[in-house]
């Protein structure tokens, strides 16, 4: 947990790091037009470095504790979770959102949930067809389509 | 009386059949959304937000509302049957609503929940109704001074009253900030933060970042535990009702203090539902003839627990439709669908968009209605949804939450930035910091900035113009006490630790 702890104020230090370079290259001075536009985000460079580096020191200072960020146990089904969902986003790039649905559905409840091939195929064919409905025809929400877009018989 | 006049207005305008039936909509879905524990009211509202970009800005904001509603009624369901928290302000309603679901009192448990929390909500709208159009006439002689110092009053808010660590809910906000300047300069139109790169142009949405932070971080952050819903079933009988109201009728301190309790905290900016209904069991338990029963199944628990959660969520609405400024994180989901609306929040609502203000007004009475009937007699139906086992409801949810993000703009980046804000929602909760205060900064970043821009132009540099114009003086005063009250309770404990020994 301090390591963690540690990390990620270095981790907001650098984000405001970097917020203060981009900041003093737009000019943080005053201008025609009052303060210039790095002015609001040099300021809250300063505010995120501050609290971040009082949160870093404060980690450092403190003793090691033996609770983890992660317990070894809990690293697999928060895996199990987390890859499927990174595993759709890059579906939904590629294929659109119709058949990502369907094979993360099918996939998902089939290896993580152990349904039947009836249950799994029947909800990941019915869901897909009912977002369409709702979303693309009722409420004219248009969803991607990924590579597939000219293929799409809709 | 005008605002009885104006009210009977928006209530013609509230019970045309396509309102009634958002309204309808509305609060089924956030039934659901507050029964499902993977998903919170916040993540929920910004998930549909989308939606409502067909409708008519009065029908969206009487559909976002009414989900709010909802949810605020259903996070009550899980916590009293499966002792798992629908959402974040029902989890003191766990405390003493399953104890006495497991006693065999599901009934009464549940109607404990629903009634006061229904009649709560209403005596809050009757609040709502008669402070809110004076607040927004005072409100409409504010300039950017003054409204710098009621933004800057949100976030300490955050900073004082938030648990956790101060630091944490400052970097939070900041890095809120920060991602709402991303894009193009608001008062110059250049392009700044962007780094050279055109998709960086647009900036961020905080719906993207409201899904990703609560919605895929509370799943991964669930995930750990594998949660079992193991419940009890609960049905509300009539015998059940009455005995909540003659419950009531025992403790209407108790009912009367979490009413008034909540609606203050929910007016407070920054605050919401969930410190409300913390704060009144503290209370009720506090101030209770028999406060070693609190835990073990008291009635009263329940009532003071859900009557502030509800009366907040009302009174959250009440800065953000006069001041522009949420009351709560939902709230600010929901003011940031003002704005794609196209509206201009704030006190100016009132003048030019009174059939869009009291709408809403009106839909907060029959938002409400809709809601305690609906809950009181299909708690079976709604329990239902947690017998739909996670491996069907995680991916569910997960494609809810991609569609959400990707309607804001049409791009997948959203998507892919939707996974991001995800890990960082997960981290961010697992070393407790705040994730509210990130969101109300990323949607009111633009005004908060053009504010400060336009009082500095204004005075010519100086910082002290926010110090010599009362209305903002007093403000801003206020909320540097909120800031480091943190800071100065510890030392006033010391100072009176220090005179007591002397004494002795």
């Amino acid at each position: 947990m301090r390591r963690a702890e540690i990390l990620c104020a270095a981790a907001l230090l650098l984000v405001a790091a970097v917020a203060l370079r981009e900041a003093l290259r737009l000019s943080i001075g005053w201008g025609d037009i009052g303060p210039r536009g790095g002015f609001f985000p040099f300021w809250l460079g300063v505010i995120l470095a501050g609290s971040s580096l009082f949160t870093l020191i404060q980690g450092l200072r403190q003793p090691r504790t033996p609770q983890p960020f992660l317990r070894q146990e809990a690293l697999r089904p928060v895996l199990t979770v987390l890859l499927p969902i990174a595993g759709a986003v890059l579906l939904i790039e590629v294929v659109g959102f119709y058949l990502t649905a369907l094979l993360y559905l099918l996939g998902y409840m089939r290896w993580t949930g152990r349904h039947t091939w009836t249950t799994t195929l029947l909800i990941g064919l019915l869901f897909p067809v009912i977002i369409f409905f709702v979303f693309e025809r009722w409420f004219l929400v248009p969803l991607p389509k990924g590579l597939l877009e000219a293929y799409h018989p809709f | 009386m005008e605002a009885l006049a104006n009210l009977l207005h928006g209530f013609t305008l509230a019970i045309s059949p396509y309102n009634l039936f958002i309204a309808l909509l509305g609060v089924v879905l956030g039934v659901v959304i507050g029964v499902l524990p993977g998903l919170g009211g916040t993540s929920g509202v910004a998930i549909l937000l989308p939606l409502t970009f067909v409708m008519p800005p009065a029908s969206a904001i009487v559909f976002l509302s009414c989900i709010y509603w909802g949810a605020l009624f259903g996070g009550a369901i899980t916590s009293i049957l499966f002792s798992i928290p629908g959402e974040p302000w029902s989890v003191a309603t766990m405390f003493d609503g399953h104890p006495l679901a497991k006693q065999g009192r599901a009934g009464t448990a549940l109607a404990a929940a629903f009634i006061p929390g229904f009649f709560a909500a209403m005596i809050s709208v009757l609040l709502f109704t008669f402070f809110a159009p004076p607040l927004a006439e005072i409100a409409l002689r504010f300039g950017p001074p003054e409204n710098f110092a009621v933004l800057l009053l949100a976030f300490s808010t955050f900073a004082g009253l938030g648990r956790g660590s101060p630091a944490k809910t400052l970097a939070s906000a900041a890095i809120g900030f920060l991602l709402a300047s991303v894009g193009l300069d608001i008062v110059t139109g250049r392009p700044r933060m962007t780094f050279g790169s055109i998709t960086m142009l647009s900036g961020f949405s905080f719906i993207t970042a409201s899904i990703g932070l609560f919605g895929i971080g509370e799943i991964l952050a669930s995930s750990e535990e594998a949660l079992e819903f193991k419940g009890v079933q609960g049905k509300v009988r009539i015998r059940d009702i009455w005995e909540v109201l003659r419950a009531l009728g025992r403790n209407a301190v108790t009912f009367v203090t979490g009413t008034l309790l909540g609606f203050w905290i929910g007016v407070m900016p920054g605050t919401g539902a969930t410190p409300a209904s913390f704060m009144s069991y503290g209370i009720a338990k506090q101030y209770s003839k028999h406060p070693e029963k609190f835990g073990t199944g008291v009635v009263e628990g329940v009532i003071a627990t859900e009557s502030a959660a509800h009366a907040a969520g009302i009174g959250a609405l009440l800065p953000m439709i006069t001041l522009g400024i949420p009351g709560s994180p939902t709230a600010a989901v929901i003011l940031g669908g003002l704005y794609i609306w196209g509206l201009q929040p704030g006190p100016a609502l009132f003048l030019e968009q009174k059939d869009f203000v009291w709408g809403l007004i009106a839909s907060m009475y029959i938002g409400n209605v809709i809601g305690v009937l609906l809950c009181l007699f299909l708690v079976p139906v709604f329990a239902l949804i947690l017998k739909v086992p996670a491996p069907i409801l995680t991916p569910m949810i997960v494609l809810f939450s991609a569609i959400g993000a990707y309607a804001v703009n049409n791009t997948t980046l959203d998507v892919w930035l939707l996974l991001v804000f995800g890990l960082v929602g997960y981290v961010f909760k697992k070393l407790d910091y705040p994730l509210a205060p990130l969101v109300v900064a990323m949607v009111l970043g633009d005004i908060t900035e053009e504010a400060l821009r336009q009082s500095l132009i204004l005075s010519d540099g100086s910082l002290l113009i926010f110090f010599t114009r009362p209305i903002a003086a007093g403000f801003m005063v206020t909320s540097l006490v909120l800031f480091f009250l943190p800071a100065l309770l510890p030392l006033l404990a010391r100072i009176r630790g220090r005179v007591a020994p002397q004494k002795a």
